[in-house]
């Protein structure tokens, strides 16, 4: 089932990077997405506020008078507000399943999985709030069913629901209530949404500014093609038959109507629970090899490392025996094993006079001398006499093992920022290759989060360490094409060793 | 023009977002009661009678109570228990033994129950004891009464049952 889903989103994000380009694909900013929906309801939240009133009487025309007075603002204001809202609850379901799917909620993103439950709980809650507060025939019906859904549990000394007997029942006082929890359960759930992202190291919080504002563009478009309106006003005198729903959040509620409450309790809190466990249930996922290791011998205490750990797991303490030096430390229950640590750290240059490489942070799972002996060993095997290629790659993109011939060797590992730039500049001086291809995860969406964006940052030398100037860029290439790009990378590695030939070419004929 | 091609297909793409998504904020229709349905809620919120009681407390009682807390007879708080029925058509629609609420129950009995019931002309009975030293039924009342489609009619309490 996880493998399907998988399959199904890499499907997804190749459609969409079609139209929308890696860089503003929604798929790999879901999370940002749903804080940009949240930023919206905000807004808009405030605006609404200022124009409703707080009182039964005043709610549904306070409102209607916002819809069609000022159908200009109020009116796009009201549409932004639902729709945003709805928009969000579809991108975070998509977020929690693709994290999912893509097996990027287990080992220490234990931590942002668990923490993104009680935020799904918070948005409903919030959702809920804001449909009862319009006081329509929908909030009426929301208002009776979710009373008794919680009259059903045993904290209730007096009947919820006898607040909403008939007209005659009705206070001003419980509305005001209402009001206060649909501010408060939203800026609770921002809370949350600031808790659920504190392990993950500069965390993608804002779309990408060409999809922000196609979005912003499309939801204008359906505000005023499509205004959100009231209902009927509410009667309770008179029960509510047959009512318009919002199946993106009020789905519970025809449950309640037909399971009755303590079954649909049940259900949720159970799902709840699952959901929560999930990370540490038995299932198919990638194993978590042992952390990274700093060796005190190695490290300058330059914070390399720290900078580029994408989860937040490296953190600096006085050095161990060098006196006004610093350290790494690895916080183990923090640390994925993704090793982009040890392609930063300035020691791991195989420059260096050593008679075994070492480093200042690595994983034990693929330490850096293993990548020397590993690219030096291969491309020394190598027997054709196209231009001699290294290919390395990560376990999550494209499955650059299929790649391998007898001009191209080939090198998986847990993610293509473990290669040092100082690698490259190493082979191609020592002539053990032409040219040297790093491919991985898409533009965007690196399953470390960071390591594709790392290495565009190194090359282009803006981060440290960087690609020297010295390497010669044409016999350098970057390609983020994803596991759905494997055969597309087979085509590059081929059109670049023609290129890297008609240049040996061109240079032996022009000097 | 691969340009163009490209914003055109965002455009098909939010289009594909957006408008089920509008559509799904308010439709399909859910059908909550049935055309030729009433509803009928019941809701009474009452304290039942205190069990049992004062007694006079004995001499050596007496003087065991702290000064500012002597009284000469020492009372019971515990209240009845609400034993509700409705009736209708002669047929029992609900009936339960509500209990009174806090820690000594001490406090209200308090229920809310609602039914769907057909549309038209019903011969409601509303049952109550609220004390257990008494048999039978405290409170009654019994009445005809005619619902519309859709209409909401609530039985409550206060002194008595009363229909709205
Ligand atoms: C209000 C709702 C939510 C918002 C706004 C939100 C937002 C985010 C953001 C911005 C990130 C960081 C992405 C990045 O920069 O790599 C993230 C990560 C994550 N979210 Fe959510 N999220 C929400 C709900 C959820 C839910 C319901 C779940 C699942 C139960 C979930 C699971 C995760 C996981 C596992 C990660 C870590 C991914 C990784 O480390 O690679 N989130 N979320
Ligand atoms: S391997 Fe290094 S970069 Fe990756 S999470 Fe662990 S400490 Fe951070
Ligand atoms: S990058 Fe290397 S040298 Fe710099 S602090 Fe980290 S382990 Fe030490």
């Amino acid at each position: 089932m996880k493998a399907l889903l998988k399959k199904g989103f890499n499907h997804l994000d190749s459609f969409f990077s079609v139209f929308f380009t890696p860089k503003w694909n929604p798929m790999y900013q879901l999370g940002a997405l749903s804080f940009f929906y949240y930023w919206i309801v905000a807004i808009t939240g405030v605006y609404l506020f200022i124009f409703f009133e707080t009182s039964i009487s005043g709610a549904y025309s306070s409102i209607e008078r916002i819809t069609h007075d000022q159908w200009y603002i109020g009116g796009v204001m009201r549409s932004f507000h639902r729709y945003a809202s709805a928009a969000m609850g579809i991108c975070v379901t998509l977020h929690l399943v693709r994290e999912y799917a893509m097996d990027r909620y287990s080992g220490p993103r234990w931590f942002s999985w668990v923490t993104g439950i009680p935020l799904l709980w918070l948005l409903f809650a919030s959702a809920i709030g804001g449909y009862w507060l319009v006081w329509d025939q929908l909030a009426q019906y929301i208002a009776i069913l979710t009373a008794e859904w919680f009259d059903w549990l045993p904290i209730m000394v007096d009947p919820m629901a006898s607040n909403f007997l008939n007209e005659s029942t009705l206070s001003d006082r419980f509305f005001s209530l209402l009001v206060f929890l649909h501010i408060g359960i939203p800026l609770a759930l921002l809370l949350g949404m600031f808790i659920h992202i504190k392990r993950v190291t500069g965390a993608r919080t804002n779309p990408a500014s060409g999809l922000a504002i196609g979005t912003l563009l499309a939801m204008l478009v359906v505000s005023l093609v499509w205004p959100a309106l009231s209902q009927a006003p509410a009667n309770l005198d008179v029960a509510v038959t047959e009512v318009g729903l919002d199946w993106v959040f009020l789905n519970p509620y025809p449950l309640i109507n037909s399971w009755g409450p303590g079954q649909t309790w049940a259900l949720l809190v159970g799902l709840s629970c699952i959901l929560t466990l999930l990370p540490w249930l038995p299932s198919k996922r990638p194993e978590q090899t042992p952390v990274a290791v700093v060796d005190p011998d190695n490290c300058n205490g330059c914070g390399w490392c720290l900078a580029d750990c994408p989860y937040e797991a490296v953190s600096m303490k006085d050095h161990d025996y060098k006196k006004d030096h610093k350290q790494s430390v690895v916080d183990p229950d923090l640390c994925v094993s993704c090793g982009i640590c040890a392609g930063a750290c300035p020691s791991s240059s195989p420059f260096r006079h050593v008679d075994e490489l070492t480093t200042g942070i690595s994983i034990p799972g693929f330490h850096i001398k293993e990548l020397l002996s590993l690219t030096e060993n291969k491309l020394k095997a190598l027997d054709s006499v196209a231009p001699h290629i290294m290919l390395y790659g990560c376990d999550h993109g494209s499955t650059v093992d299929q790649l391998e011939s007898g001009s191209v060797a080939a090198i998986s590992m847990p993610c293509s920022a473990l290669v040092p730039p100082a690698f490259i500049d190493y082979v191609l001086r020592r002539g053990l290759a032409d040219g040297v291809i790093i491919s991985g995860c898409c533009e965007g969406d690196c399953y470390y989060r960071l390591g594709n964006t790392w290495l565009d940052q190194r090359f282009s030398q803006e981060r440290m360490p960087i690609l020297r100037t010295r390497v010669p860029r044409e016999k350098v290439r970057l390609s983020w094409l994803g596991v759905q790009g494997t055969a597309q990378l087979g085509t590059e590695i081929e059109e670049f060793q023609h290129y890297l030939h008609h240049a040996e070419e061109e240079e032996a004929y022009y000097g | 023009m691969a340009d163009l091609r490209r914003y055109l297909g965002q455009a098909l793409l939010y289009a594909a977002f957006f408008v089920p998504l509008v559509y799904i904020t308010h439709l399909p229709t859910f059908t909550h009661l049935e055309e030729d349905m009433a509803v009928l809620k019941i809701a009474v919120r009452h304290a039942g009678k205190i069990i049992g009681e004062c007694k006079p407390l004995s001499g050596a009682e007496y003087d065991k109570l702290p000064s500012n807390m002597k009284r000469p007879e020492i009372c019971p708080r515990e209240r009845s228990p609400l034993q509700l029925e409705l009736l209708l058509d002669g047929e029992s629609l609900y009936r339960a033994t509500v209990s009174p609420s806090g820690l000594h129950n001490d406090g209200v009995s308090s229920m809310y129950q609602r039914f769907e019931v057909p549309a038209g002309a019903h011969h409601l009975q509303l049952l109550m004891n609220d004390d257990v030293a008494s048999e039978g039924y405290t409170w009654q009342l019994e009445r005809d009464v005619v619902l519309e489609p859709a209409q909401v009619m609530v039985a409550s309490f206060k002194e008595g049952f009363r229909l709205q």
